[in-house]
C-alpha cells in the first residue's frame, strides 16, 4: 500500500445513512481529517456522531440503509471495494477505542491474545513481534507487570485498567487513523482525565488522526484541533476548536459551550441549551426532509 | 474451598441416593403385581406362595425389608434378581457400558450437529436460511426419540437396509471381551471390525435418542450466539478485521455455550431416561432394556439395582456439567 503524505487520512462525502423506516440518521455529512489531526464530533445524544464513526469502520447496524455518499480512507474509495477487501483495508488502516471498556473485552478470553490475535493473524506479524509490541505499549500505558496483565482475564481488572488496555490494543497495530467513541463517558471522572491524557500522548507520539465521538465540550477543548457540530444527522458547524470556543458561527454551539459545567461553581449558573433554539433546528430539519423526500422522489 | 465443595456435593449426593431408594423401594412394594405370583405356576397352593415368599423375605414389613436390604447395599450387596437369579451388582454393571456407550455416543451426535445447526444459523441470521433452520430443528424437535427409532428402522434397516436394526454387535463376530465397553476396547485392541459392527448397530439408536436434543441445542445456542454476536466485544473482533464465521467460533461461541450447557445437562438425563424405550425397540443390550424386563417380571432387586444406579447416573452427569462450567467460565474459577 503506497500512503501519499499530502493525502487526507479520511474523507467524508455527502455521507447519508437512512433507517429503513425513512427516519435519516446522517444527512449529507461530509468531513476531512488530515494525518496527524484531532477532529472532535460533538452533538446530544441522537445526533449521528458515534454513527459517523461506525460508517468509517464498516459496523452501521443492519438495518441502516446507505443511500449516498462516499468515504475514503488515503485517498481510497471504501464504497467502491467489494466487503471482504474493505474489511480487511479498514482494519489494517483505522482501530476503534469503545465507549465502555467493561462490555469491550471477551470475558472468557485472556488478555493477551486479545491484543495480539489481531496482530499476528490480521497484521500477519511474527507471535514473537506481537508479543513484544503488546508488552511495549501496556507499559507504555502505564500497566504495571504487564507479564500478568497479559495472562489475566477482564474480570480481574479494573474498568479503568481495561480501558488503557484497549487504548493500547488500539495503537498496537500503528493504524493511521483511530476512532475514539467517547472512550471516556463511562469512565469515573478522576480516571477520565488520565485516559484522555493518554490518548493525547499517544496521538501525538505516534502521528495518528484521530476521529473523537463526545458530547462534552470540556474535553473539546482538551484534545482536539477540529471540530464538527452536529444536529439531527447534520453538520451545523465545522471549524478549528479555537474559533469555536473564541467565536463560534452557529448558535446551537454557543449553547453547547455555555452548557459545559465547570469546575469553580462561583462562576455561573449552570444554562442548557435554549429549548426554542432545539425546536427551531427541530422545524429546520423536518423542512428539509420535506424537500429532500420530494426532491429525491421524482 | 473446594475441598468443603466436595464434601458438601458427596452429602448432598447421598442424601439424593438415599431418598430415591426409599421411594423406589415403597413404591414397588406397595404397587399392585406380586412377584412370587408371577414365579409359581398356576393352582400354588397358599403354603407355597408363603414359602417362597418367606426364601426372598417378603413376608417382613416394609421397613424390615429395607433395613436388611440397605444394610446389604453397604456391604456392596444389592440382593440377587429373582427371575434371572444371579447378584443384581453383577447385572447390572453389566450392562452400564452398552447404556453408557450409547447416551455418549448420542450425546456427541447431538453437540456436534446441534452446534453446527447453530453457528450457520446465526452466521446466516436474518436471512431465509435461519428460518428454514428454526423450521426444521422445531419439526424435529417435536418428533419424540422412540418414533425416530421407527423411522429409522423403516429407512435404514428396510428401505435400504445398510445399518443393523438390532442388538448390540454382529453375533458371528468372535471377540473375547474383557469390559463391555465394546466400541472402546475394540478400539485399545485394534479390532476395527468389532468397532464398525458396534457402531452400525449403535448409529439409528444412538440418532434416534439425540435429533430431540440437537434440534434443542440448536435453537437454544443460535439465540444464546445472537445475544452475544451483539455484544461490544465481537462488534470490535469485526473492527479488528475478523469474519463473521472467525467471529462466531472465537469470540461468540464459548460465551454462548455457558448458558446452552445448562440446558445440556438436564436434557442428558432425558436422554438417558429415553434409552429404556430405544433400547428396546433396537433389542440393545443396556439397562434400560433390562429395567424393561424388571418391571414386566416385578423382579423388585433388580429394579432397585438399576433404578439407583440411573440415579447416581444423573447426580455424576450434573457434577460434570458444573465442572465444565467452571472450565469456560474463568469468572467461576476465582473467588
Amino acid at each position: 500500500m503506497t500512503t501519499q503524505p499530502h493525502e487526507n487520512t479520511l474523507e467524508i462525502r455527502q455521507l447519508n445513512a437512512t433507517l429503513p423506516n425513512g427516519m435519516r440518521l446522517l444527512r449529507d455529512v461530509s468531513l476531512t481529517l488530515e494525518p496527524g489531526e484531532v477532529r472532535a464530533l460533538v452533538g446530544e445524544s441522537g445526533a449521528g456522531k458515534s454513527m459517523i464513526g461506525r460508517a468509517v469502520l464498516g459496523i452501521l447496524p443492519s438495518a441502516v440503509v446507505h443511500s449516498s455518499g462516499d468515504i475514503l480512507l488515503e485517498g481510497q474509495s471504501l464504497n467502491a471495494m467489494r466487503p471482504k477487501t474493505r474489511r480487511s483495508i479498514v482494519a489494517k488502516m483505522s482501530a476503534l477505542i469503545p465507549q465502555d471498556p467493561l462490555t469491550a473485552l471477551n470475558p472468557v478470553r485472556k488478555i493477551g491474545p486479545q491484543i495480539t490475535d489481531p496482530l499476528v493473524r490480521i497484521h500477519r506479524w511474527s507471535r514473537d513481534r506481537a508479543l513484544k509490541r503488546a508488552l511495549e505499549l501496556l507499559e507504555r500505558v502505564h500497566i504495571r507487570n504487564p507479564e500478568r496483565v497479559m495472562n489475566s482475564y477482564p474480570h480481574e481488572l479494573s474498568g479503568g485498567m481495561r480501558q488503557r488496555i484497549l487504548i493500547a490494543a488500539a495503537f498496537a497495530p500503528s493504524p493511521r487513523l483511530i476512532v475514539a467513541d467517547e472512550p471516556t463517558t463511562a469512565l469515573d471522572v478522576t480516571v477520565q482525565k488520565q485516559i484522555l491524557k493518554l490518548i493525547r500522548e499517544l496521538q501525538r507520539e505516534t502521528g495518528t488522526a484521530v476521529l473523537f465521538v463526545t458530547h462534552d465540550m470540556g474535553v473539546v477543548a482538551k484534545i482536539s484541533q477540529k471540530v464538527t457540530v452536529l444536529f439531527a444527522g447534520r453538520v451545523l458547524e465545522d471549524a478549528p476548536t479555537e474559533a469555536i470556543f473564541n467565536d463560534a458561527a452557529h448558535l446551537y454551539t454557543r449553547g453547547l459551550i455555555a452548557a459545559t459545567p465547570t469546575p469553580n461553581a462561583t462562576a455561573e449558573p449552570f444554562r442548557p441549551v435554549p429549548q426554542d433554539l432545539i425546536a427551531q433546528l427541530q422545524r429546520d430539519t423536518q423542512a428539509e426532509d420535506v424537500r429532500f423526500y420530494q426532491g429525491g422522489r421524482k | 474451598m473446594l475441598l468443603k465443595n466436595v464434601l458438601v456435593r458427596l452429602i448432598t449426593t447421598a442424601i439424593t441416593l438415599f431418598g430415591v431408594a426409599v421411594v423406589v423401594f415403597v413404591l414397588v412394594r406397595v404397587a399392585p403385581g406380586n412377584p412370587i405370583a408371577m414365579m409359581l405356576p398356576p393352582g400354588a397352593t397358599p403354603e407355597d406362595i408363603a414359602n417362597l415368599s418367606a426364601l426372598y423375605g417378603f413376608d417382613k414389613s416394609i421397613f424390615e425389608q429395607f433395613v436388611i436390604w440397605l444394610g446389604g447395599v453397604l456391604r456392596g450387596d444389592f440382593g440377587t434378581s429373582i427371575t434371572l437369579r444371579q447378584p443384581v451388582a453383577e447385572l447390572v454393571l453389566g450392562r452400564l457400558p452398552a447404556t453408557l456407550e450409547l447416551s455418549t455416543m448420542a450425546l456427541f451426535i447431538a453437540l456436534g450437529l446441534g452446534g453446527t445447526v447453530a453457528v450457520i444459523g446465526a452466521r446466516k441470521r436474518d436471512t431465509a436460511t435461519e428460518v428454514g433452520l428454526d423450521l426444521t430443528s422445531g419439526a424435529v424437535l417435536s418428533i419424540p426419540d422412540f418414533l425416530w427409532g421407527l423411522i429409522f428402522v423403516l429407512l435404514f434397516g428396510v428401505l435400504w437396509p445398510i445399518l443393523s436394526i438390532s442388538g448390540r454387535i454382529d453375533p458371528r463376530i468372535e471377540f473375547d471381551f474383557t469390559t463391555n465397553f465394546y466400541i472402546f476396547e475394540g478400539l485399545i485392541r485394534g479390532r476395527f471390525d468389532v468397532v464398525m459392527s458396534t457402531l452400525s448397530h449403535m448409529l439409528m439408536p444412538a440418532m434416534s435418542l439425540a435429533l430431540p436434543l440437537a434440534a434443542m441445542i440448536a435453537q437454544l445456542l443460535k439465540q444464546n450466539l445472537k445475544e452475544v454476536l451483539n455484544q461490544d466485544y465481537t462488534t470490535l473482533a469485526r473492527v479488528r478485521g475478523f469474519s463473521e464465521t472467525s467471529v462466531i467460533l472465537r469470540e461468540a461461541l464459548r460465551n454462548a455455550a455457558l448458558p446452552t450447557l445448562a440446558l445440556v445437562g438436564v436434557q442428558f438425563t432425558f436422554l438417558i431416561g429415553g434409552t429404556v424405550i430405544v433400547e428396546r425397540l433396537f433389542a440393545f443390550e443396556g439397562l434400560g432394556n433390562m429395567a424393561i424386563d424388571a418391571v414386566i417380571n416385578r423382579d423388585l432387586p433388580l429394579i432397585q439395582g438399576i433404578v439407583l444406579l440411573f440415579a447416581a447416573l444423573f447426580t455424576v452427569i450434573n457434577l460434570l456439567v458444573d465442572l465444565s462450567y467452571t472450565l469456560l467460565n474463568p469468572r467461576l474459577r476465582h473467588g
